[in-house]
């Protein structure tokens, strides 16, 4: 049996209170081990100069389903490398996929894992979408990943809610839910604003009834961030909030937070529901009031979605908002969708531009909202990729928020309103290795209720990933000098050393089986799958995800 | 409230359901997909109820419930054990510098293990009704589009605008599948030109008929929702766009298949129409085509690499061709030197007679087509039938499962690319 030891790294595992101290780690069968009195390794590697931190998690991020192929299959002029077609990969264990804020899911796969990150959720999984997106993440090589399913725009619970059903009722849907698409959460999309869109309203307020159903947003969070609680779903509801990009939908934000009355929640891309009114533009930062609302919330997780200037696509399923914002397409052309009386998708090609006042704005309020937040264990580094950017640059975001110098070059480039007056200019915090560690691994693994990834404790999965040390964060976060997954060297210096499928995350609650009779009957009566057909078994899951091994979380129990 | 961990993971209810033994069939023959159907085997023969779909009856005229197809893997017509065939097939492609993927009849998992081999032999791929698929792909490439799925047209629509056909000849549940007969069910009507018959049931469907061909007619009709003069002639038209601005969910459908050259420029015109309906009420598309795989396999190969069909990786990168890269033009310019044609439904266009290395991965039926000197083929199972799969129904949100209905003994297509894509490493090493 071999055992590796990776020597004298300087080890940051916020998880265990380790930060920045010498020491050895031993890795055997996959798994991060402490070596009895007299045992010795088989292998070694010499880290000297180096970083060691748990494999980076990235907890939102869209890399497979249907809106994320609509975006591959809408902007094949970004599959080129200037005049040429994307060269093939020199090397023999990868296969051609184009890379770009439409990766293809191998790209997508090498990318990620070449930058130390070992697990990645999609998002936005719709349960009548649910083995596709499945395959997708099964054909993203190397990492481990998970998905949370869409509620709270499907006509049935809306239709509950709107009637009155027992609460317990509802939670079992959503129970059920959860397991017959084999989800690691639910998430809820511009609460009951896509289905209203269906009914061709066109903004849907946190108290504004539901134009059909007569519900509010606000119920309809409460409701499911209610419902998540009871059935002990590690992950708490993840909410993408009403009004996404519109000026003064900071108050929406709040709102929304306030629906929740102290229930568990994650508002995710907050950076692009962090918006006020003032100035001249009527366009302003909220990232202050929002900040001090998560500090004031313990109850609430972020993460950031921040953006990053150059081309990308946004890809979600807020097809309300993403209608409205079509206009803005560039280049000039977008998908729609109305999706199974359940969900929608918006899939908008859009060109963030330094000298426009609103992107510049955008970009200062994502970062202002990484700093102005008191505890990282609450704030989760993303850019929502591709949304925000695609995830290929995390470390120069990383770099923005440890070096306050570069970050204030980077401000005076500008838009000059935006590098004269953001507030930002007056933030001198610069994060450290440990709570960039914190924002990258060991706060989502956390919030996803991981107990054996995202740190380096004995008994974790050996998902490692060892930086060399260097004053450019940017460089040193770009290409570890090596990457472990489950004890494996799968990259080294950038080149991939070995592909192994990734393992599935998921949860399965307990619910009351009963509510299978009404959803038969729903499904008959208005559906368009046979109900025996919609779940998805572990047999079918495993050849979903590729033969990747079953990664099922824990729930917890309520107890009095 | 204080929790506390759950030590014991136990199996969800799902997986014990007594409702999975009897999973519905799933019909893989053309892409609405229908599940409410019932299969079993009557008389030698299989016997459907629940539906009288001409489409899916002949699908499975080419199945018999009992015995498994006496048909053995060949070459050159001879029959011969699965390995020599696999080796054969290895050499074939290892001896070509272009080789064409064509057919694709196939289903995810054929795809996921195609994908690999087309990379190695820097193979164009292009399937059957590739043509038609090329048109839905560039109209999107152009504009994007805004579509919608069967189960929001049952539930929602109350015009469905089916443009160029009615789609039930080719989709004999068609207008079942978007809630017709049903309360509330929506109005149809169908734009046809002028002189062409209505195929397919008329009652209740109202026609309506325009002069010149499909181009003007949709042109015609985008420009009269925009609330634009077109001239006397549009007097229908303008009609009709009418009613579609009363609807309150109007759906215009339309037949990839039935489309005529450049008919990208059709669907350019129906998304456009859709476009500005969208601005005041709700409407949306919904297309029709991608039947025997074609859309499963493009899918599968888009979400892969990042490009959908009619790519190949040539030692430049990888490089997507939507006009160049037909499969036909190929074959008649041999541009390509040996085909790989995968047909596992039965339903596909026989394997194009070519004097070329074929390699033929097909329904049993097709041995027969495929008797000729420099042609391995080896019989397959079908999704559906022979084997589990998935296939992507018409909308493409919904990826269906499919049960096998028998175990026909046959090997299914991701098998046989996965062992020739090894033997192909081992013909090169």
């Amino acid at each position: 049996m071999t055992t590796l030891r990776l020597r004298g790294g300087r080890v940051i595992d916020p998880t265990n209170g380790v930060d920045g101290e010498l020491r050895d780690l031993f890795v055997r069968d996959g798994r991060i081990v402490t070596l009895a009195p007299g045992e010795a390794a088989t292998e070694e590697i010499d880290l000297a100069g180096c970083i060691v931190m748990a494999g980076g998690i990235d907890m939102h991020t869209h890399i497979g389903g249907g809106k994320v192929n609509l975006a591959r299959l809408l902007l094949p002029e970004f599959q080129r490398a200037g005049p040429n077609p994307i060269a093939l990969p020199e090397n023999p264990l990868e296969l051609a996929s184009c890379g770009g804020c439409t990766p293809g899911t191998l790209a997508t796969g090498y990318r990620y894992v070449e930058m130390g990150y070992t697990a990645a959720f999609e998002p936005a999984m719709m349960a009548c979408n649910a083995r596709h997106t499945h395959m997708e993440m099964g054909d993203t090589p190397i990492l481990d990943h998970g998905a949370y399913v869409m509620l709270g725009n499907d006509e049935l619970f809306l239709e509950m809610l709107s009637h009155g059903v027992d609460f317990q009722r509802i939670r079992d849907y959503v129970g059920w839910t959860i397991n017959a698409s084999k989800a690691m959460g639910v998430k809820v999309v511009n609460p009951g604003g896509i289905s209203a869109f269906k009914f061709n309203q066109r903004k849907l307020d946190v108290d504004e009834d539901h134009v059909h159903w007569r519900v509010t947003p606000r119920q309809v969070v409460h409701t499911l961030a209610k419902a998540l609680r009871e059935l002990g779903v590690p992950h708490p509801l993840h909410i993408h909030g009403s009004n996404l990009g519109v000026a003064g939908n900071i108050e929406s934000t709040l709102e929304t937070i306030a629906a929740l009355e102290g229930l568990p929640a994650h508002l995710t891309h907050v950076q692009f529901h962090a918006y006020g009114t003032e100035g001249p533009k009527k366009f302003s930062s909220a990232a202050l009031r929002l900040a001090e609302a998560v500090n004031a919330n313990a109850n609430v997780s972020i993460d950031v979605g921040q953006i990053m200037f150059g081309q990308t696509v946004t890809a979600s399923g807020d097809t309300m908002r993403q209608h409205a914002q079509s206009k803005l397409a560039s280049p000039r052309k977008w998908i729609g969708a109305d999706i199974e009386c359940e969900a929608g998708c918006g899939v908008v090609p859009f060109r963030y531009r330094d000298q426009n006042f609103v992107n510049a704005l955008q970009w200062a309020i994502g970062l202002e909202i990484f700093l102005l937040v008191d505890d990282p264990w609450r704030v989760v580094l993303t850019t929502d990729h591709p949304n925000g950017g695609p995830f290929t640059s995390y470390p120069h975001l990383i770099r923005l928020l440890m070096d306050s110098s570069f970050r204030a070059e980077q401000l005076a480039k500008l838009h000059p309103d935006v590098a004269a007056n953001a507030a930002l200019k007056e933030i001198k915090r610069e994060l450290s290795l440990y709570e960039i560690a914190i924002m990258t691994r060991a706060a989502p693994a956390r919030l996803l209720g991981l107990k054996d990834r995202g740190h380096l404790g004995a008994g974790a999965a050996a998902d490692i990933a060892v930086y060399r040390e260097d004053a450019d964060r940017e460089a040193m976060f770009a290409t570890p000098a090596y990457v472990f997954k489950d004890g494996t060297l799968v990259a080294r210096a950038g080149r991939i050393e070995a592909v192994p499928v990734g393992g599935t995350h998921f949860v399965s609650p307990e619910y009351d089986r009963g509510i299978e009779t009404m959803l038969r009957k729903h499904h008959a009566a208005q559906g368009s799958v046979n109900f025996d057909n919609i779940a998805i078994g572990h047999d079918e899951l495993c050849s979903c995800c590729n033969g990747g091994r079953l990664l099922p979380a824990a729930c917890f129990e309520a107890a009095s | 409230m204080a929790h506390r961990l759950r030590t014991e993971l136990r199996m969800s209810a799902l997986e014990t359901s007594p409702g999975r033994d009897a999973a519905p069939w799933t019909c893989p023959f053309c892409p609405l997909l229908c599940d409410s159907f019932r299969v079993e085997p009557v008389a030698g023969a299989w016997a459907l109820t629940g539906t009288d779909c001409a489409r899916a009856r002949d699908g499975l005229a080419r199945f018999e419930p009992a015995a498994a197809p006496a048909v053995s893997p060949q070459i050159d017509g001879i029959a011969c054990e699965p390995e020599a065939a696999i080796a054969a097939a290895a050499r074939m492609l290892a001896a070509s510098r272009q080789p064409l993927f064509g057919g694709l009849g196939t289903d995810a998992a054929g795809a996921r293990a195609l994908y690999p081999l087309a990379c190695r032999t820097g193979a164009i791929c292009d399937p059957a009704g590739g043509a038609a698929l090329m048109q839905g792909v560039r109209a999107l490439q152009d504009r994007g589009a805004f579509t919608t799925t069967l189960a929001e047209v049952r539930a929602r629509a109350d015009l469905i605008v089916c443009i160029g056909s009615l789609p039930t000849e080719h989709y004999p549940e068609f207008l079942r599948r978007c809630g017709i007969g049903e309360s509330r069910a929506a109005e149809v009507v169908v734009l046809l030109p002028a002189a062409a018959p209505l195929v397919g049931p008329a009652a209740g469907i109202d026609v309506v008929r325009f002069d010149g061909d499909l181009f003007d007619a949709a042109a015609m009709l985008a420009a009269c929702v925009a609330g634009r003069a077109v001239g006397a002639t549009a007097g229908p038209l303008e009609a009709l766009a009418a009613r579609l601005h009363a609807a309150s969910y109007a759906v215009l459908a339309y037949e990839t298949a039935q489309l005529p050259a450049q008919g990208a420029l059709i669907i350019e015109a129906i998304n456009r129409a859709v476009a500005t309906l969208n601005q005041r009420t709700r409407a949306a598309a919904l297309p029709l085509g991608g039947a025997d795989g074609t859309s499963t396999v493009n899918a599968v190969f888009t979400w892969l690499s990042g490009l959908p069909l009619r790519t190949r990786a040539t030692p430049l990168g990888l490089e997507h061709e939507p006009l160049r890269f037909g499969a036909e033009r190929l074959l008649a310019d041999r541009a390509v030197d040996a085909l790989l044609w995968i047909a596992s439904f039965g339903t596909e266009p026989a394997p194009p007679t070519v004097n070329l290395p074929r390699i033929v991965l097909g329904h049993p039926s097709f041995a027969a087509a495929v008797q000729g000197s420099g042609t391995v083929f080896i019989p397959v199972a079908t999704p559906g039938v022979g084997s589990a799969g998935h296939l992507f129904r018409t909308d493409g949100s919904v990826l269906m499962p499919l049960r096998a209905l028998r175990d026909d003994g046959l090997p299914t297509v991701a098998d046989v690319l996965q062992r020739l894509t090894r033997a192909l490493h081992g013909a090169e090493a």
